[in-house]
């Protein structure tokens, strides 16, 4: 339940935070996008503005009518919105010619070119213009361009120029949204509706609010019945509403003056269709106020929902503060799935989804701009500014907010995931597959020796050398001219990254080769100090200077390694020989040690036997005086317990140099247990002391000498019973555990016990007086015995209680 | 008359004791102190028995018992400060009849030497071959019919489940027992708890027959396994 809650809170906190930022990227660029804000608007679509005369894209269209209105009243042609820059009329149809012209030619190219083989320098069109036409356009300065063209020419611009007319007002004249009326030189020349009365007043029809009037001096324009203030302080400047003549910066020329303008614009656009009689199907006409409101309608719609998505966003990010260790452990869910992907995959998925992205990002710029986007980002720059929506960066700004929402959501998400894989995946890069590939080589490579290692490097370098130079070669032969530097620069890439790999593995060889002769000669000098690392550490510098230094080691090693190697090889001799001599030695002391035990206590029991013979006879002696006795006994005693210490001493001794002989048979414990206890019954009995055995009847077979651990078990028991505390129970049992069978013998020690001691160290003793009998020797000889049948021995005190365990591994059958 | 026994030993106090102790119980007693003395006058003495040390200055008691052993076969028992097994084995294996540690326990060696002059004296001859219904063992001999056991010729007094356990052992010399199955086949009875009334019984026994009871010639402890007649 709780568990369950747990993890649905952590899925919850997850899903608001995602929610939240989701929200708040998806809304952001829209909202700033349609804010009225001016920084950011690239068009007028300025938020909250229903009425769509008030927009700017209004003013620099109905501006922009004006100046073609002007131009076909003047030149008779329009030139789309090149008049005010100069040119005329003229320049328009030529171009249209030429644009014709060029078509025509580049047929007839294609037709005639292979058979008749029209010469080289007629391929141009404008220069075949200029030689058919012999005409050039306009210098600058000329008075009346036109005035230099021959009669058939100047019909054909005629011709054109009435063509180009035509097109433009088709499609417009049908289209009440906007009413027009141009007169020039007090002629009425297009018109699609009854703007100007017959007295030159000007009559606005019904549900027309904006009036747009030139009448060759200055432009007034009524809105809503009221006069609009168009020229300001009378000077035009890059942010003014109107681009209009009439400023004192830009005045009304002569041409001008016999023209009149008068322009309408109804209040609520509607869509204006005609039928096609003769395809059968619709057409509609021009119609751009009305979807200048449209857009303005439907973008005020958009702006509406962004900002209720954006606070909504805002909203749930505040929310999702407060979950944040939810958010945390969700994380890290994620990243742990993120972690079984190999990291190829990875990369490819988030170049693919990249990929995506910025296709999106350039297809949206594509369209918004109407402009390849690198020529925007470095012309535009270049032409310095962009007219009336501000600076350059305003522009990208307002560009980049044009990018799709969904590549903003994607794009952050993206960096999250890689962000939540760097900092909870630790070997992120390790478990990818060419980690794996990596790995897998270099292991099968270590298991080659070292000089095979070696040539096979250098084998993979020359190849690769080798298929990228044929490479080079090729292109160089065969390969176009500009293009023989991108195999060629590849090449050299990539030979140099295999020779700084193979000089990489290549130097660290090198450089434990001569870790290993320098380790070996300093044991060839005597120096057995061990060094913390080794060599296979040295060679990752396990120290400051080695580390400093070793370019120049390198160097060194590397010039002299062939003197070297011969010199570590001398010095490997060297110690083998030593080693050798060593070995000799050790051989040679060992069997001194054992001898001289030997002999020692041979020496030793010579004279004792005398002592305890003599003894002997003094204690047969009769008519001694009673003090005399006593003094015998005494000697007698000690005598017997410096036999017993003799022997132990032997025994242990060569206990200890595993010397001794050791005659292992299957043997029951639990049985050895009951013969040793029945064996010492009468001492057990005469103590004050009571033994409380619990020994399984079942056989537990062991593999031990039989003779021997009598001893370790009868020294325990001697032990038990010389050290436990009067009327205190000594307590043996026998378990089976698992493999192991366990005796243990706990008695209470009747003086306290010293954790510190070691009891097993010869000549221990229980008390420091020392003048009890027995050896000292007794926990030593069941110790070395024990392990001299293969067994383990533990004591174990616990304040008064003192444990011996005994354990051999079961012997099955 | 009484035995002549060779002490042979370099050290002369050890010499001495042990003269001492065998005079005592009235031997006589010859003196040597290296291997070749004790060579000397086993050419020119009669002698019964030769206690050995091994250890010895010109000759040691090893090489000496072997030129011993090449002329007479008088019981030899060696004296050794060796007392490991591998040195016993050594020993008897070259011919000596018995092997006594030092330091040695007096009456021990006083028993010993007994036990080998009596076999090598008395029993030698008569009991060359056994009879029907007789053991031999080494020093023991069991006569079924009178369910009675002899150590050196001397009837040993032995109790009845004494006798039973004894009888049980010496007809399988070298055979391990159980306590369990000696004291379902003695006394006739399922074993409960029978290692101790078994030990108590056998260390009995020993006490009775056995020279030095703290280390048994004949009836031994397997440890762990039970309880053998060592086969001599």
């Amino acid at each position: 339940m709780d568990t369950k809650w747990k993890s649905i809170k952590k899925i919850l906190s997850f899903a608001v935070f995602f929610l939240g930022v989701t929200l708040t990227l998806w809304n952001l660029p829209g909202m700033l996008r349609r804010m009225p804000a001016k920084l950011f608007s690239r068009d007028s679509a300025e938020g909250w503005e229903t009425d769509y005369q008030q927009s700017r894209r209004f003013r620099q269209h109905i501006s922009n009518r004006l100046e073609d209105f002007l131009s076909i009243a003047i030149n008779g042609c329009p030139t789309y919105g090149d008049y005010y820059n100069g040119y005329s009329a003229g320049e328009a149809a030529y171009y249209e010619e030429l644009a014709q012209l060029q078509e025509e030619i580049g047929e007839a190219l294609v037709t005639e070119g292979t058979a008749a083989g029209i010469p080289l320098e007629y391929e141009d069109p404008e220069e075949r213009w200029y030689r058919e036409y012999g005409w050039y356009g306009w210098e600058e300065g000329e008075e009346d361009p036109e005035g230099n063209l021959t009669e058939e020419e100047k019909e054909r611009l005629q011709k054109r120029k009435e063509k180009l007319t035509r097109n433009y007002f088709s499609g417009m004249e049908e289209d009440k949204n906007l009413l027009y009326s141009i007169s020039y030189d007090g002629k009425l020349l297009y018109s699609n509706a009854d703007l100007i009365q017959g007295d030159g007043t000007v009559q606005v029809p019904e549900g027309y609010n904006f009036l747009l009037y030139f009448d060759g001096a200055c432009v007034r324009i009524t809105k809503d019945g009221r006069d609009v203030d168009i020229y300001g302080d009378g000077y035009y400047r890059v942010n003014s509403d109107w681009y209009v003549p009439g400023y004192r910066n830009f005045p009304v020329n002569d041409e001008m003056k016999k023209a009149v303008i008068c322009m309408a614009a109804a209040k609520e656009p509607v869509l204006y269709t005609v039928g096609l009689a003769k395809s059968g199907g619709y057409r509609q006409q021009n119609n751009v106020l009305y979807w200048m409101q449209y857009n303005i309608l439907s973008g005020r719609r958009l702006l509406r929902w962004n900002l209720v998505g954006f606070a909504a966003g805002i909203g749930l990010l505040v929310c999702s503060l407060f979950c944040r260790k939810g958010r945390r452990e969700a994380s890290e869910k994620i990243a742990a799935i993120q972690g079984r992907i190999w990291i190829e995959g990875k990369v490819l998925l988030g170049v693919l989804v990249l990929g995506v992205v910025f296709a999106g990002i350039g297809r949206q710029l594509r369209e918004n701009g109407s402009y390849d986007i690198w020529w925007e980002l470095t012309q535009a720059y270049a032409d310095g500014g962009l007219g009336a929506s501000g600076s350059y960066i305003e522009w990208m700004l307002s560009e980049l907010l044009y990018v799709s929402a969904m590549c903003w959501v994607t794009l952050f998400w993206m960096i999250y995931l890689f962000w939540n894989d760097l900092r909870h995946n630790k070997r992120m890069w390790s478990r990818g597959l060419i980690a794996r590939c990596c790995r897998a080589f270099s292991a099968r490579e270590m298991k080659l020796p070292l000089a095979r290692r070696m040539a096979r490097r250098s084998a993979i370098v020359c190849v690769v050398i080798a298929f990228l130079g044929i490479i080079i070669l090729a292109a160089a032969a065969g390969g176009d001219r500009d293009m023989i530097f991108v195999p060629c620069g590849f090449g050299v890439a990539g030979i140099l990254l295999a020779v700084s790999l193979a000089e990489r593995k290549n130097v660290k060889a090198a450089r434990e080769v001569d870790a290993l002769s320098k380790r070996i000669g300093e044991i060839c000098s005597g120096d057995y100090t061990a060094k913390a690392g080794g060599i296979d550490n040295s060679g990752s510098g396990n120290d400051a200077g080695k580390e400093k230094n070793h370019l120049c080691r390198q160097k060194e090693s590397e010039v002299t390694v062939g003197n070297e190697l011969e010199t570590v090889a001398a010095q490997l001799e060297n110690i083998r020989q030593g080693m050798a001599g060593a070995v000799d030695e050790q051989m040679r002391s060992e069997r001194m040690k054992v001898e001289l035990i030997a002999n020692v206590s041979h020496d030793l029991k010579t004279p004792l036997t005398s002592i305890i013979s003599y003894v002997q006879f003094l204690k047969e002696e009769e008519g001694l005086p009673e003090h005399v006795k006593d003094y015998i006994k005494i000697l007698d005693e000690k005598s017997q317990r410096l036999k017993n210490m003799v022997q132990d001493v032997f025994a242990v001794s060569k206990a200890a140099s595993g010397e001794l002989p050791v005659n292992m048979e299957q043997l029951d414990f639990g049985k050895l247990l009951r013969q040793t206890l029945a064996d010492m019954d009468e001492e057990i009995q005469g103590s004050s002391v009571s033994f409380r055995t619990e020994i399984p009847e079942a056989p537990v077979l062991i593999l031990a000498d039989g003779q021997r651990m009598y001893r370790v078990f009868q020294n325990l028991f001697q032990n038990a019973l010389k050290y436990s505390l009067e009327g205190s129970r000594v307590y043996v049992a026998l378990q089976v555990d698992g493999r192991m069978a366990v005796a243990s013998v706990k008695n209470t020690s009747h003086m306290e016990l010293d954790e510190d001691k070691n009891f097993t160290e010869r000549f221990f003793r229980g008390d420091k007086s020392r003048t009890d009998g027995g050896s000292g020797l007794g926990l030593s000889i069941a110790q070395s015995f024990t392990e001299a049948c293969g067994g383990q021995f533990e004591l174990e005190f616990n304040a008064d209680l003192f444990i011996v365990r005994v354990s051999f591994q079961t012997d099955c059958v | 008359m009484s035995d002549c026994i060779l002490v042979v030993d370099d050290d002369r106090e050890i010499v001495k004791a042990i003269s001492i102790l065998l005079e005592g119980e009235g031997y006589e007693v010859l003196k040597a102190y290296d291997g070749l003395e004790a060579l000397d006058i086993l050419a020119c003495r009669q002698v019964r028995l030769v206690l050995i040390d091994v250890m010895m200055p010109k000759l040691d008691g090893l090489s000496a018992l072997m030129r011993i052993r090449e002329r007479q076969n008088i019981p030899v028992i060696v004296l050794s400060a060796k007392s490991e097994d591998t040195d016993k084995v050594l020993g008897l294996s070259m011919g000596a009849d018995d092997y006594v540690s030092k330091p040695y326990n007096p009456q021990e060696l006083a028993a010993r030497v007994k036990s080998q002059l009596r076999r090598y004296t008395c029993l030698g001859d008569i009991h060359a071959g056994s009879r029907i219904g007789e053991i031999r063992n080494g020093r023991l001999l069991y006569r079924m019919d009178e369910k009675i056991l002899y150590a050196d010729g001397e009837p040993v007094r032995l109790t009845a489940k004494e006798t039973g356990i004894i009888e049980l052992l010496i007809r399988n010399p070298g055979r391990v027992f159980p306590a369990e199955e000696i004291y379902r086949r003695v006394w006739d009875e399922e074993a409960y708890a029978s290692e101790n009334t078994v030990m108590v019984h056998i260390r009995r026994i020993r006490e009775k027959l056995e020279l030095n009871p703290k280390e048994p010639e004949y009836l031994k402890v397997v440890w762990g396994i039970g309880y053998k007649m060592e086969k001599h």
